[in-house]
């Protein structure tokens, strides 16, 4: 309190460090692919935005809640459906989709407006989901997103006439630069980090640490969880949105068990109780499954080429996710966040004060 | 009239089924707060451990080829012992997590054995011929009933009561009930947690291996997803019983099935392929109603 | 309504039945605004299921809670907890992830106020019991005498009306227990609120409480100013009289 040097500047840096820092890394790794990346580059660059946007999405609600969840990716083929309805094969839509309604089938929308719609829709689904699925306790829930994961998959699949079952609907615009995933990965760490350090977030956290004392300080579990939910729904959509127009396809069982563990993995690896940890998880188990998918397809040493069995990249992810549970419970970023180095550090403790002074 | 209790049989038969699995589920989430995924791959490898591993379509019988006896006796063997790997290599160093992390982990446990059994087996479905002269139709009093869900039914019947008998008579059951009942005083009475744990294991070992080969009776195919919505349905089996009571997992198991056989009769055929979509929505409408499940033990609530 | 019944949170002939086993068979306790006022009772007698009925966390099976001459009987806890009782437990249950004053806040957050407002609350209580120093640090890393403060703090930052505290001393040197008293005896003048006193330990809640209520086997034994509770013949055969064989 007598340190009187600490400027607005200084004590936003620090309180803020990690969204800042995370931010600048992205905005950096963009500029530089944008200056010498070639094709190839910016889809790998593109891709790991993406599941930025995914793996942030789930951390928003089971980061927050502690409640894993099976069934996040259901919102984001919703939102990828949604777009595509709108956006793709104005000539094939009334043969393919022929059970549209009219609205959707005969006409194409702008992918702003498409991109909106879907996600708002994605997000309207996760509240009405979410009304219900709230209500159950920790486990209970977590097992039901699944159902939900379920549901949405068994419907699409056969819905013939409005999603094409499980043929994968195509010609989608493909407008994804890396500038695009920039900004909505950017969109998806603020998200999250101004949830978890709002009042709900605080609120929903403590209720993650310990329910019954959390009771005792007239927290409602209820309402904490259903924002959550909410948020990390819409921020899902987006990134469904993404991935359908990044891929200019869409089917349905591209969103299910293998995409959920995927995007799992990431969590628990860097550690899902931390926006940091999220982010590091995105990163390393890109690089790994990456490194491994191009061992699969063969390394080339001398005259002999060199390859693993297909499959091996799913069991090495599995076993590091293992391991990481085993020895490292709270993933890489063991649930802290980036924070500023020590000898900027004694700035910290002031922020709380300037905070109250700007009251 | 016939129509009806061919119905009924159907739902009998998988209710059975689905108990055998959900009560497998209920029995370890009872004695460590896990809800094992594994147990899906349980069911997969016993069905693929029928036959020699290649990339084969239709592959040559390994203890398929076995006479009968001692090919349920080496499938059990082998479920047993990957259900007991498991449980020393993945879940025992975990054993105190919170049940979030279990669930994760056993999730990523499953995640591995699939891929473990897609890089031996490949990812192909199978065809595999065994029980065939089972799927002959027996008649009762007029009423034909399929040999494989008599001995779906026959099967299952035999597990309950074994399980019933364990869980009451002996000492090991008795503990595993106080465990499922209430972990934490189970652990101050002095319940031997490395023993019990190991024989829940054990025995969803078992009951994995006889749903897997009453599967590949049923269907004569393999399939690496297999197990997968069995398990998936014997969660939400455990969830409507009552998380934590045995009893409300088998109770749990026979109402999905019911549900599901129901469903399959009575919905108007274009939305029958919409079954499973209605199944897991009527779960859900019903944890609307008791969120707890049927059947609440002290399990579902912690002590302040 | 009586001014008694204004202030005060009450048990009317509370029952509570666990399967065959009776925790508790018909107590009568009120507590009063303004005062620290004590629970005693040898082990298994109940205290803290009577707590726990008082805080929402366990209905009774029988009988009523009744806050402000209002039946709340059947409120769980976080409507409670909002209309003013605040508790603590036997282990502190910090959020052990969280800091100090993420904990403080989370209870000033539960009662309705906004993030900037629940900082200053925050501040303010742990200033007023000598923690303004532990605000950034992590409730899990913090001493067990700590702890079992910022648990008391949190449950401040509720501004209860009725602050029930579960043996807060437990565990705690003779010294730290002297502390901790002095603290809970200006809890009432300077919150303008009720405490009741679980203890364990007679000699504290001699020192402390001005009215005392004693339960045994689920059952109100008596109650009294300590001096009384004392001198009372039942408490000493029930309670007391191991401590007296003990000497």
């Amino acid at each position: 309190m007598s340190n009187a040097t600490t400027t607005p500047y200084q004590s936003f840096l620090s309180r803020h460090f990690a969204v800042l820092l995370i931010a600048a890394c992205l905005v950096f790794i963009v500029c530089l692919v944008h200056l010498f990346g070639s094709v190839m580059v910016q889809r790998v660059v593109i891709e790991a935005l993406i599941r930025i946007v995914i793996v942030v999405g789930i951390y928003i609600f089971t980061g927050n809640s502690g409640i894993i969840s099976f069934g996040s990716v259901t919102f984001m083929a919703i939102a990828a459906y949604a777009t595509g309805w709108q956006t793709c094969c104005e000539m094939l839509k009334p043969i393919t989709m022929s059970g549209l309604p009219s609205i959707l089938r005969d006409n194409s929308y702008p992918v702003y407006v498409s991109a909106l719609t879907s996600v708002s829709l994605a997000a309207l689904a996760a509240f009405v989901v979410g009304l219900i699925l709230m209500r159950l306790g920790g486990l209970a829930a977590s097992i039901s997103t699944l159902a939900i994961l379920f549901i949405l998959n068994v419907s699409y699949s056969n819905w013939e006439t409005v999603t094409m079952g499980t043929a994968s609907m195509v010609g989608l615009p493909t407008y994804i630069t890396p500038w695009i995933a920039l900004g909505a990965a950017l969109i998806a760490v603020v998200c999250a980090w101004v949830f978890q350090n709002s009042a709900r977030g605080i609120l929903l956290r403590a209720t993650r640490a310990d329910e019954v004392a959390a009771a005792a300080c007239g927290v409602s579990l209820y309402w904490s969880r259903l924002i959550a939910w909410t948020l990390s729904g819409a921020v899902m959509g987006l990134a469904g949105v993404l991935t359908a127009h990044f891929l200019g396809t869409v089917s349905i069982n591209s969103y299910f068990l293998n995409l959920t563990f995927l995007a799992l993995a990431m969590l628990v690896v860097g550690g899902m109780k931390s926006l940091s940890g999220a982010v590091v998880g995105v990163v390393v188990v890109s690089t790994i499954v990456d490194m491994f998918r191009r061992l699969e397809a063969g390394v080339s040493l001398g005259d002999t080429t060199l390859s693993l069995p297909a499959g091996t990249q799913e069991l090495v992810l599995a076993g590091v996710m293992i391991v990481i549970l085993m020895f490292r419970k709270d993933g890489l970023m063991g649930g802290k966040e980036f924070c500023l180095p020590k000898r900027w550090a004694a700035v910290r403790s002031e922020s709380v004060t300037s905070e109250r002074n700007a009251q | 009239m016939q129509n009806l209790i061919q119905i009924i049989v159907d739902a009998v038969a998988l209710g059975s089924l689905y108990a055998l699995v959900s009560l497998s589920i209920g029995l370890v989430f009872g004695v460590m707060r896990l809800i094992n995924f594994a147990q899906a791959d349980y069911i997969t490898i016993g069905a693929y451990a029928l036959v020699v591993p290649t990339a084969s379509v239709s592959p040559a019988l390994l203890l398929g080829a076995l006479p009968f006896a001692f090919m349920a006796g080496g499938v059990v063997v082998v479920v047993v012992v990957l259900a007991l790997l498991t449980e020393r290599l993945a879940f025992r160093p975990m054993r105190g997590s919170d049940p979030a992390t279990l669930l994760v982990s056993s999730f990523a446990v499953s995640y591995f054995l699939q891929h473990l059994v897609m890089l031996i087996h490949s990812g192909r479905p199978k065809s595999v011929g065994i029980g065939n002269s089972l799927s002959a139709a027996v008649e009762f009093w007029g009423i034909r009933v399929p040999g494989t869900q008599l001995l779906t039914m026959g099967v299952a019947l035999v597990m309950l009561v074994a399980m019933v008998f364990f869980l009451k008579k002996t000492p090991m059951g008795i503990q595993m009930r106080a465990a499922a009942e209430n972990f934490q005083m189970a652990r101050l009475m002095g319940v031997k947690a490395n023993r019990v744990i190991a024989t829940a294991f054990a025995i969803s070992g078992i009951m994995a291996a006889a749903v897997s080969l009453l599967l590949v009776v049923q269907t004569g195919t393999l399939d690496i997803r297999m197990g997968l919505m069995p398990v998936i349905f014997a969660f939400f089996a455990t969830v409507i019983g009552g998380m934590g009571s045995l009893p409300g997992a088998a109770l749990g198991g026979f109402i999905v099935g019911f549900v599901t056989v129901g469903l399959q009769a009575f919905l108007p055929p274009d939305l029958r392929a919409f079954r499973d979509a209605f199944v897991f929505m009527l779960v859900i409408g019903f944890l609307l109603f008791r969120p707890q499940g049927l059947i609440v033990t002290s399990a579902a609530r912690e002590r302040v | 309504m009586n001014q008694l019944a204004e202030n005060s949170l009450e048990t009317r002939n509370v029952h509570v039945a666990f399967g065959g086993i009776h925790a508790l068979s018909g107590v009568d306790i009120t507590i009063k605004t303004g005062m620290v006022q004590g629970l005693i009772g040898p082990n298994g007698a109940g205290k803290t299921t009577l707590v726990n009925v008082l805080s929402g966390f366990q209905k009774p099976t029988r009988g009523h809670v009744v806050l402000n001459g209002k039946d709340v009987s059947g409120d769980g806890p976080q409507k409670l907890a909002r209309a003013g009782v605040g508790r603590s437990f036997q282990a502190a249950r910090l959020f052990q992830d969280m800091s100090v004053e993420q904990n403080l806040m989370t209870a000033a957050i539960g009662t309705g106020l906004n993030k900037a407002d629940a900082i200053i609350r925050s501040r303010e209580i742990l200033d007023w019991m000598g923690l303004g120093h532990h605000g950034a640090v992590l409730g899990g890393a913090l001493s067990y005498g700590d702890e079992r403060r910022i648990s008391i703090a949190r449950a401040l930052a509720l501004h209860p009306k009725f602050l029930l505290l579960d043996e807060p001393a437990s565990g705690m040197n003779a010294e730290e227990s002297q502390n901790l008293m002095s603290i809970i005896r200006a809890i009432p003048a300077h919150f303008n609120c009720g405490v009741l006193l679980i203890e364990h330990n007679m000699e504290v809640i001699m020192g402390v409480c001005e009215h005392v209520y004693v339960v045994d086997g689920g059952r109100s034994l008596a109650n009294g100013t300590p001096r009384e509770v004392q001198d009372n013949p039942d408490v000493r055969r029930a309670y007391l009289g191991e401590e007296d064989a003990a000497a």
